[in-house]
């Protein structure tokens, strides 16, 4: 069977990071997509079933792990495919800037909206 | 300043056409395409949130929103992007490691009708059917 991915040349610790998330999120996401949308009355909660769901600090802890989790996939995920289209050194360089920042920026948004709506 | 790969190039230009292409490329395809789609989500869905700054009001008024078949449909596509990207990605995470190189074939193809079924039944309890 053809497989295009086969054609890198060795794992690297950045596509290990894309692994282990990925297999993270698979249960993570599970999880957040069973209880927002299955569980939840209606398929979706309302303010207040929003601020005591993620007030359950076994909650709190799984969904700040699946915002981790998610950023960091999909970020390397990004740049896997930027990477297909060849980027020279300094411009792959860049781009890993690039998405760090943006990585702790997702974070901190997530971080900071929940922390909002918590407090 | 360093050149593009052109051979790396010329293969990420082949991810949508995939006439007289084997089922890797379909896969790998796939694989890129769902993975766009749901960062594009991801993001969509984070500035969403933002409305629980707002309050109750603003929330609700969402989730009445969402609640509306429109929304619903496109629950059901999210649904589909997550399920194939993922189930694939673990093909791809296992082949990987060297585990099951030989039998991808069988593996995508038994994935891909694990999230066909899964998506099915998941929309019918979307809609309540």
């Amino acid at each position: 069977m053809e497989n295009p991915f086969a054609q890198e040349t060795k794992p690297t610790s950045a596509w290990l990071w894309q692994v282990f998330t990925g297999v993270g999120l698979v249960v993570l996401l599970g999880l957040h997509f069973v209880a927002n949308h299955f569980v939840a009355k209606g398929g979706l909660r309302d303010f207040s079933e929003v601020v005591a769901y993620l007030r359950n600090p076994v909650i709190l802890c799984l969904e700040v792990l699946f915002l981790f989790c998610v950023t960091t996939h999909a970020l390397l995920g990004v740049r896997a495919i930027f990477l297909d289209f060849g980027l020279s050194e300094p411009a792959e360089r860049r781009l890993n800037q690039i998405l760090k920042l943006a990585g702790v920026l997702t974070i901190g948004y997530g971080l900071g909206v929940t922390w909002i709506v918590i407090r | 300043m360093s050149k593009l790969d052109y051979r790396k190039l010329s293969r990420a230009s082949r991810w949508l056409d995939v006439r007289n292409r084997k089922l890797g490329m379909w896969a790998y395809a796939l694989n890129r395409i769902t993975g766009i789609g749901l960062v594009i989500y991801l993001y969509m869905h984070l500035f969403v949130l933002s409305l629980l700054l707002r309050g109750p009001t603003a929330w609700d008024s969402f989730v009445a929103l969402a609640r509306s078949p429109y929304f619903l449909a496109l629950d059901v596509i999210l649904l589909a992007g997550i399920l194939i990207h993922g189930l694939n990605g673990l093909r791809i995470a296992l082949t990987g490691f060297g585990i099951g190189v030989g039998a991808q074939r069988a593996l995508f193809t038994t994935l891909m009708v694990i999230s066909a079924i899964a998506l099915w039944v998941a929309a019918l309890k979307i809609f309540r059917v």
